[in-house]
């Protein structure tokens, strides 16, 4: 196989792979881990079609060249202008309501046991709040743009 | 002796993360008794022990001998005073503490380079000024997170002075300091550096009290931060800057390097 079907073959996947999971993005409930993949691909695919349009022919690499708009496509308007902000309100949302939890039983005795279970959720929550600020980065990417 | 102790206590500290298979989110460990290893007057002990046992910060307390020291292991939790710090923009660094034992350590090389006064910058629950009260010496805990205040008057045993302040616009000069030694509290790349600089810049407008003032900076040497071109664990720039030197530094526990390697170095300087 040619250097240029390995490059083709290999845009294939990683956009395939990123409509994936942003099709996954639909779903009522979306772990942090989900979250940070579906960016770390965005941002994978975004860098692939960057490098790649500076170096196809328009006229030889036709199909490729409809494949990565197409895939560009997608990245904008699906994902910048909708899936994206949505991310982050359902995060911004689910930081205060666990702050708000966390912080409505300060005044009650706890157990070990308690205590223990409970600073897992503080836990979640720092998790939370490190994805809000890697999506925050994005964010600012865009507005860049 | 002060760097001994240090030592031995920083390997109680790699013993205790050997055998340590609790959950808590936070633990340490005080010596029941004066012993070869950790030469320190057992009146002194005591209040450490009362201090841990008072303190709300912690749930649950047992005894375990760690390598041939028998200890009480105190096991607790910070995340409520985490999140209401990190609430307030004022809070420079979350509240997350040294060792009482480490703090205990720390002032007593204060004590030995001469300064009669701690003044324990973001002081957190405020146990390096209670270590100096402990250690006889004159001390002051300054906090600006109201949690944290409260949570010291409820663990002033021995009287170290708990102010509820910003430290930046702290009044210095109605302490009448005549030899101080300011612990900054928070990593220099954590708020520190925003906290010492201004802390000095208060001292420095204060007449003569530079010359005759020390300071301890919590440095880090871990590769999550980005190294401080002069060194000094962080701190390298600041110390350049305002015409300190590094006169030593102890390696000693803390609460967030429990599981890691390293311990964090505290670095003493003076005006040079």
């Amino acid at each position: 196989m040619s250097s240029f079907d390995d490059i083709s073959s290999m845009f294939h996947t990683e956009s395939e792979k990123l409509e994936n999971l942003i099709n996954n993005t639909t779903k009522p409930k979306l772990s942090i881990h989900e979250i940070i993949e579906t960016y770390y691909q965005i941002m994978n695919v975004s860098s692939m079609t960057t490098m790649l349009k500076q170096q196809l022919d328009a006229n030889k690499h036709k199909t490729l060249l409809d494949k990565i708009a197409e895939t560009e496509r997608i990245i904008s308007e699906k994902f910048n202008s909708s899936i994206h902000p949505q991310i982050m309100e359902k995060l911004t949302k689910s930081i205060q309501q666990t702050t708000k939890n966390l912080q409505s039983g300060d005044s009650v005795q706890k157990s070990k046991e308690d205590t223990e279970n409970e600073a897992k959720l503080y836990e979640e929550l720092r998790k939370k709040m490190s994805t809000k600020e890697f999506v925050e980065q994005y964010d600012k990417g865009l507005s860049h743009d | 002796m002060i760097e001994e102790l240090a030592k031995n206590l920083v390997h109680l500290k790699k013993e205790l993360a050997k055998v340590y298979d609790g959950n808590s989110q936070i633990q340490e460990v005080i010596p029941v008794s004066t012993s070869d290893l950790f030469p320190i007057l057992q009146q002194d002990l005591e209040l450490l022990h009362q201090f841990a046992t008072k303190n709300p910060i912690y749930y649950n307390s047992f005894e375990k001998t760690i390598g041939n020291v028998p200890c009480i292991v105190y096991e607790g939790d910070i995340n409520k005073y985490w999140l209401n710090s990190i609430q307030h923009g004022s809070s420079r660094a979350p509240f997350s503490p040294t060792w009482i034992m480490s703090a205990y350590v720390g002032v007593l090389l204060a004590k030995d380079l001469g300064y009669q006064q701690v003044i324990d910058i973001g002081s957190g629950d405020g146990r390096i000024a209670f270590c100096a009260k402990v250690l006889d010496l004159k001390s002051y805990s300054i906090e600006i997170d109201d949690m944290l205040s409260d949570l010291q008057n409820l663990l002033t045993i021995l009287d170290f002075h708990p102010y509820c302040s910003d430290a930046m616009t702290f009044d210095y000069s109605s302490l009448n300091l005549t030899q101080p030694i300011f612990f900054i509290g928070g990593l220099a790349q954590m708020g520190g550096i925003a906290l010492a600089s201004g802390v000095l810049e208060k001292i420095d407008s204060i007449s003569d009290l530079k010359k005759n003032a020390g300071w301890v900076f919590a440095g880090t040497y871990s590769q999550k931060y980005a190294p401080d071109p002069k060194n000094e664990a962080g701190w390298g720039t600041l110390i350049e800057k305002n015409n300190l030197k590094s006169i030593q530094t102890l390696s000693l526990p803390t609460v967030w390097t429990f599981h890691e390697q390293d311990e964090t170095p505290y670095i003493f300087a003076q005006t040079i």
